[in-house]
Parts: structure tokens; sequence; C-alpha cells
């Protein structure tokens, strides 16, 4: 029989023991896929091409993740794959097949594998791809309609991309089973030894894991300025690294410790499930942590997503803030603009306020600012009053500001206290920064700090008054009515009119983090689902080499509702360890961001973690009748 | 049942295979065990041995016939209970040791008391005990693959009899030793059945193994061809066992 035969008949025969892995690739593909198809799709055109440009400047970033994720996940699942199928296969050694022979064996099933894999991912893509763009466009709350469209371009992109990946991993495997010694080949899957860890490497481990994540949380949560982007880079490195010390040191050295009381221990089935949980550790712990770290990646990036959105919610309301600014040099002219306006639109509110627009090198601040303004407190608070806009700034003393800012989609610096601003070498203390929107997108080009009205008449000398007259009108839709009248004061009227600003409600230049936030959600579902599918496949696997020890078990009269309660037990634990980490971790995580993002995320943070716990513990109940039968139990 | 008995085998049959073309293993097995007895069956291949260990395991079920232990026919009582039967009242001594390779031995030995809810204390004493006697005090805390195939046979020998059961079933415990592990082993079991502490039905292919217990029943073609007592002298008693097996003929191995 030829090699290829024997392949194909292994591939025919064993086709129910691949499927976990075929799965879990296809599924890979599949996310892929649809990724690949946003890209190609011209649904988002509508939304301008600004919108467009940074879309796909995201989902760009995105592909880049996942294809880290899909190399991460092959290496994983044909690693664990390679593992079983070498003893399955070594077999064959007995029969005089040379390690290259049962190599190319492994080989062509692999490859009959990948492409199974391929073939089912594009074509369930394929199918999805249209629902896939129907759910993004429907949580991005844009009115687009989707059309079935087929391009093959997404088709090659993956496969160009899937195929070399595979095929790296199939050749590992390959110079793998080629170097194997005969006793590796027939018991690569017994290498039952040093079931427990040295002591003291474990404690120093522990010790460098918990310093290493405490110093991660730490810098999550440490305010500061610029430099708080390398401290948030080196937070995920630490956490990443101290989530695996966890794993390698700390929690093997806590259930080690319970083995070693031995009182303890001898309780019913306990002394089953702690002692497979210390021998699993030695193996799994790279995949408890890697579990851990995906669960965190998919909150951090759920609650970015709501983050974003939360910000794209508040930049609308400042831009709905009012549509027509002008600013005019003198006070009084607010009849005259208000005939202007109304010959085509009803005035919703309005209401004028003085402003002190700062000369050149007057303010010096922390961080540089296009231009520098003041505002009385007391008119900032009548204007808020017109407005219907929260007012909670008490006033000012005489060297106290408050900044009244534009609104960032995110701003590194989170250290807002002990800011000096210095205004004609006096200088004053922010207590305080609103992003409160009482000048409407005016707030974005100016900087403007707040102060007490008597300090605001000391301040008049350093620059030049001018009036800011705003309105907000009652239909936004007919908001490019009295624009271009408004537009020509200035030209015909330079003594008293300086210019307008005009914020077009219907305007969506921000879509795209509205898109973003979808996007967001929808990673957050990959990445649970791919750490959910990860322990499964190590559960369904690890319970084939329990078989012996369960059936011995039974054998001396354990019953099989005790092995049942034990395996409950370990995995319970499976995936209460990563999942308890993740959710510690995750706080800080989430708290970080929603500093950087000024918003509170807790309640994200609590829902998703939730949503996790759900899955899991569907996963679990999902796992334990696997884990039975493979194991022999039932 | 009588008192001191603790195993009545009653014209046990066994047959294999569906309707008119079954074969039967065990024609009609009666057999006693009292406390304190140490019986060794033994027989050519494919003579019922297997099946015979397998039926008073409660592993296999028979055609016909009972088998009473503890006051219950054990042919006749449900799963559950027999699962209760053997955790509480068997104890079992394999030729592939069975030990699990994820557990220090003492954890081995103590794990039958650990199930059956034995208090964490006694659990430690009764284990340390009996690793005392097979001598296995300093490698309680190793793991299987730190202990030879000798050291592993007599830790399995103590998982069997920590439970203190009413009687152990040895399938071929000396089958994958040396002779030296084979005698050390046998002896620790003799040392235990002379001192009265457990009855032993030791199921062998080797005369050596069989000379260590009081008596050996000769299973043949399915039914128990003679049974031969030790007397005084374990010598004496191994070439009669020997004389015996010629006398028979058949494959032994």
């Amino acid at each position: 029989m030829s090699m290829t035969r024997l392949a194909l008949q292994n591939f025919k025969t064993s086709a129910r023991n691949y499927l976990s892995l075929v799965v879990s690739l296809a599924f890979t593909i599949l996310i892929f896929f649809n990724f690949q198809c946003v890209i190609d799709s011209d649904a988002f055109d509508v939304l301008g091409e600004k919108n467009r440009r940074n879309m796909d400047i995201s989902i760009q970033v995105i592909t880049v993740v996942l294809i880290c994720f899909m190399i991460f996940f092959i290496w994983y699942a044909t690693n664990v794959f390679l593992t079983r199928r070498k003893r399955e296969i070594g077999i064959y050694v007995f029969m005089g097949l040379t390690n290259q022979k049962i190599g190319q064996l492994y080989m062509v099933e692999t490859s009959l594998i990948g492409l199974s894999s391929l073939v089912l991912g594009l074509g369930v893509g394929m199918l999805t791809s249209q629902l896939f763009q129907m759910v993004l466009v429907r949580l991005s709350d844009i009115a687009v309609e989707i059309r079935f469209r087929l391009s093959l371009g997404p088709v090659w992109r993956v496969a160009a991309m899937y195929l070399p990946i595979y095929l790296i991993f199939v050749v590992k495997g390959y110079a793998n089973i080629v170097r194997s010694s005969v006793l590796e080949l027939v018991s690569a899957s017994r290498k039952n030894e040093f079931v427990r860890q040295s002591t003291g490497l474990l404690a120093v481990k522990a010790v460098l894991g918990v310093g290493t994540l405490s110093a991660g949380y730490y810098l999550a949560l440490k305010d500061g300025g610029m430099e708080v982007m390398n401290n948030v880079l080196a937070a995920v490195v630490l956490v990443i690294i101290g989530v695996y010390l966890l794993f390698g040191g700390m929690i093997p050295l806590l259930v080690q410790g319970m083995a070693g009381r031995k009182r303890f221990l001898y309780k019913k089935e306990r002394t089953l499930w702690v002692n497979n949980i210390i021998f699993r550790m030695k193996r799994n712990y790279r995949t408890y942590a890697m579990v851990a770290v995906l669960m965190l990646c998919s909150v951090t990036a759920l609650a970015m997503g709501f983050a974003m959105k939360n910000r794209y919610t508040e930049m609308e309301h400042f831009r709905g803030t009012w549509q027509y600014q002008v600013m005019g040099i003198q006070d009084g002219l607010d009849k005259e603009l208000r005939g202007i306006i109304k010959e085509d639109n009803e005035i919703a509110c309005s209401g004028e306020i003085p402003l002190l627009l700062f000369q050149e090198d007057v303010v010096e601040s922390m961080y540089e600012h296009r231009g520098y303004g003041a505002l009385s407190w007391s008119a900032v608070r009548g204007l808020a009053r017109e407005a219907g806009l929260e007012f909670s700034v008490p006033e000012p003393g005489d060297d106290e500001v408050v900044n009244v800012t534009q609104l960032y989609l995110m701003s590194l610096i989170t250290n807002k206290s002990d800011i000096t601003v210095t205004i004609d070498g006096r200088p004053y203390r922010q207590v305080q920064e609103t992003s409160v929107p009482y000048l409407g997108i005016f707030q974005e080009h100016i900087s403007f700090y707040m102060v007490n009205d008597r300090i605001y008449e000391k301040m008049r000398p350093l620059g030049a008054e001018v009036y800011l007259y705003n309105y907000r009108i009652a239909d936004p839709e007919n908001f490019a009515a009295g624009r271009d009248k408004l537009k020509g004061l200035h030209d015909r009227q330079p003594e008293r009119y300086q210019g307008c600003t005009f914020a077009d409600p219907t305007a969506s230049d921000a879509a795209w983090i509205k898109v973003l936030y979808s996007i967001c959600i929808f990673m957050f579902m990959v990445f649970v689902l791919a750490s959910g599918s990860i322990l499964f496949m190590r559960i369904y696997n690890d319970a084939f080499e329990d078989r012996a020890r369960y059936t011995g078990l039974y054998k001396i009269g354990v019953e099989r509702r005790v092995l049942g309660r034990a395996v409950a037990h370990e995995l319970l634990f499976t995936y209460a360890g990563p999942f308890l980490v993740m959710t510690v971790s995750s706080w800080f995580s989430v708290h970080a961001l929603g500093k950087v993002m000024s918003t509170d995320l807790l309640a994200v943070n609590i829902v998703s973690v939730l949503v996790i716990l759900v899955f899991y513990t569907g996963c679990y109940f999902f796992s334990l009748p696997f884990y039975r039968r493979n194991a022999g139990i039932d | 049942m009588n008192d001191s008995k603790v195993l009545e085998i009653r014209n046990l049959t066994k047959d294999y295979g569906s309707k008119g073309f079954s074969t039967t293993v065990l024609k009609g097995i009666d057999l006693s065990v009292c406390r304190g007895d140490f019986i060794a069956i033994m027989g050519p291949s494919g003579s019922g041995k297997t099946t015979l260990l397998n039926i008073l395991s409660t592993i296999g079920r028979p055609t016909m016939g009972s088998v009473w232990l503890d006051g219950k026919d054990i042919t006749q009582i449900r799963n559950r209970e027999l699962s209760k039967l053997r955790r509480d009242k068997i104890g079992f001594v394999f030729q592939d040791y069975n030990l699990l390779d994820t557990m220090t031995l003492q954890d081995n030995i103590a794990l039958p008391l650990a199930l059956n809810g034995v208090p964490g204390k006694e659990c430690i004493e009764r284990s340390e005990e009996l690793a005392g006697q097979f001598g296995l005090a300093e490698h309680l805390k190793k793991y299987p693959y730190q202990l030879s195939g000798g050291q592993k046979q007599r830790g399995a020998a103590c998982r069997a009899l920590v439970t203190k059961p009413e009687i152990v079933f040895a399938d071929e415990p000396t089958g994958a030793l040396d002779s030296r592990s084979s005698r050390d082993l046998l002896e620790c079991l003799k040392g235990v059945n002379d001192g009265g502490r457990a009855t032993i039905l030791m199921v062998t292919h080797d005369a050596y193994s069989a000379s260590y217990a009081k008596d050996v029943y000769i299973l043949n073609d399915g039914l128990i061809q003679c049974r031969i007592s030790r007397g005084k002298d374990r010598k004496e008693f191994y070439d009669r066992i020997i004389e015996m097996q010629a006398s028979l003929g058949g494959d032994f191995s």
C-alpha cells in the first residue's frame, strides 16, 4: 500500500478524532476570511472616505492581530495533535517503516486535515460573510443595505496566508518525527517522569511571578503624563510574564503543598484530583497561562469597544450642542444674527459669551496647544444654563484655573493633579478639568482656562476680548440652509464679525469609531471562543491518557461515580484557574483603559467577566461527558 | 455458609459465544475459601483461570452457579452494590501493578481508605504500617517511576490489604517480576497470611509462586482436577506441584 493510500485510509477511519482539530482550524480561517471580506466590501463606503480609511487601518491592525493569533493557534493545535499522533503512528516502526516514512505519513495526514479545514472554513465563511457584515453594520448602528457579493480576493488572501503558515508547522512536525528515537515514537505520550517539581524552583518562580504581576498591576494603575504609554506597554509584558510564572510556579506550589498535607489530601476523591492536577500542571501550565492571557485580551477588547462607543456618543453630543457659532468683535449682535438664522430655521436655544483670546507667549503650560483663552466663571455658568448643560464647577480661587478642554478619543495623560499653568508670569493651579461642551466644537480649537470674574477682569489687557454667539437649531437636518448666509458675514462686515464655526450634526466623520466598537465586540467573542476551545482540546486529549489509570481504578473497586466526581473537580480547576487569574487581572487592565479613555468601564468589566463565566460554565459541562467517554469512565 | 468460610463457589459455569457456537470455559466449579487460607489456582493456558478470577472479582458474570461472599450471592446483586463489595471486601493485586503514576507510593496505598472516607490520620498510620511490613517504609514519598518492579508490586499488595478486605485476589502477581523480587513479594504475602491478617486467592502459572500457598488447586479443562496441600516443607510442596503439572501435561505458562 502506498504512503498516500495509507494516510488516506487513516484519515477516513480516524475522521472523528480529527474533528476537533479540523473544526478549530476552520474556525480561525472563518474569522480571518470574514475580516478580509469586510476590507473588500463596499458596504462601508457610505460612511465617506475619511471613515473608510480609518476603518481600513483599524481592520488592517486587527488583521495583523488575527494573523498572530492564527500562527499561535495552528502551532498549538498541530503540536497537541503531533504528540498524540506520534505514538499512534509510531507503532509502524515495528513494521519496518523508517522515521522518514512515518514522517511522510504524518505530513500527508496533516496536510489532508489542513486542506479540509481550509475548505470548511472558506465554505462556511462564504455563507456567513454577509451575515457577519450585517451584524457588524447593525451593531455599529449604520443604515446600509448589505448585498450578497462573492469575490475571490479574500479567498486567495486567506489561502495565501494560511497555507504557508500551516505548511511550516507540518514540516516542523515531520522534522520532529524524523529526529525522534524509536523509544520516543513508541512512548511519546508516556513520559510521566518528574510528576512533582522541585519545591525550590517553584518557590523562586512563584516569588518572581507575584513580583512581576504586582509590578505589572502597579504600572497599569499608575497615573502619569506621557510616560503612561511606556508604563502600559511594560504592564502588558509584565502581566503576561507574571501570569506564566503564576501558572508555572505559584499555583503548582500551592497544589503540591496541598498534596503534601496528607491529612488534608486523604478526603474521599480529593487525593485523586489533587494528584492529577499536579501531574497536569507540569505539562499544561503554558496552556492555562495562554488561555488566561487570551481571556484577558478578550475582556480588554470588549472594554475598548465600549469605551470607544461612549466616547463617540459624547463626541456627538459635543458637536450637537451648537450648530452655528459666530465670533463677533462687539456685543449686542444677537438680534441681527437671530434674524438671519430665523429666515430658514427655528432656534431651539442660544447664548452668548465673552472670550479672552490670549496673545502668543502669554500662557506657558506643560503641553503645547494651538491657542489659549480665558473664560469668566459666571459667564460660563450663564451659558450652561441657557444650553441646559450641567455646571458643577465651583468658583475658582484667585490663583486657580479650570481647564475647559476638548474631548480626546484617548488621552495618555492620566495624572491630572499638580498641573500649574503660568499666565503672564503668574502661576495658577489647575484645580479641575472639564470637557462639558459649553463652547461646542469651538472648544476643539482653543484651550480655555476658566477663572473667577475678578481675575478675568485683571487678565483683560493680556489679550483680545471677543464675543461668541451660539445657536442650536430645532431641525438639525436643515443645517445647511442658514450656513451660507452666516458664512458671508465676515466678508460683508469685517468690523463687526471675525468668523464663524459650524458643526454639521448630520456629518458622521467619526462613524468609524462605531464600526470599531462592533469589531471589538467581535474580537471579544473570537478570543473567548478560542480560549474555550484551547482548553477543550487539551482536556479532550488528556482524557485519552487517563484511560489506563481509570480502568485500573475501576478494577480495584473504585466506583464510576467516584471517578466522575474526581474528574469533575479536576476539570473545574482547569477552567476556574485561568478564569480567576483573568478576572483579577482584567480589573487592572480595564481600569487602566478606563483612565486613558476617561470613562468608567467597571460595568463592562463585570458584564464581560460574567459572559465568560457563563460561557466557561457551558464549556465545563460540555467537556465533562467527553472526558468521561475518552477516559473510559462511561 | 459456614462462619469461617469467606468465599463459597457452587457449580460455577461459564459459556462464551452465542447459542449453537458457545464454548464452556468453566464446567461447574465448587470451591470454598476459609478465613486464613492462602490458595493458589494453577492450570494450563485456556483452563479457565482468568475467567474464574474475573467472576470472583465481580468483573465477569457466570452463566450458571453462585458465588457467596460475605453472606451474599455476588452473581445476583446489582452493579452499585458490586462496586461497594469490591471496594470494601475484596483486595486486588494485578500482574501489571496498576499503581497510579500520578501519585506517590503512600498516596497509592492510602487511596482505597481515603475513598472509603477513613479519616486522614488513620490513612497515614495504616499506610505507613503496611509499608513497613512490606519493606517500603523508605519509599513512601517516591513515585511509581522511581520504584523497581518488585517494589511496585509490593506497593500494590499493600494497597490491596490496607482496607483489611475479606479476601485478596492476586492475578499472576509475580508474572512481571524477576525471581528475587518474586520471592520478596511472596514472603511478604505469606507473612501477612500467616499472621492471620489476610485470606489470599492467587492465580498463577508458576509452581514456585504456588508453593508459597497453603493449598494449590489445579484447574484443567474447566474443572478442578485436584487439590494439593502444603504440609510443612515448602520445597517438598514445590516438587509435588511440579510432579502434578507433569502428570497433567499441557502448557502451564
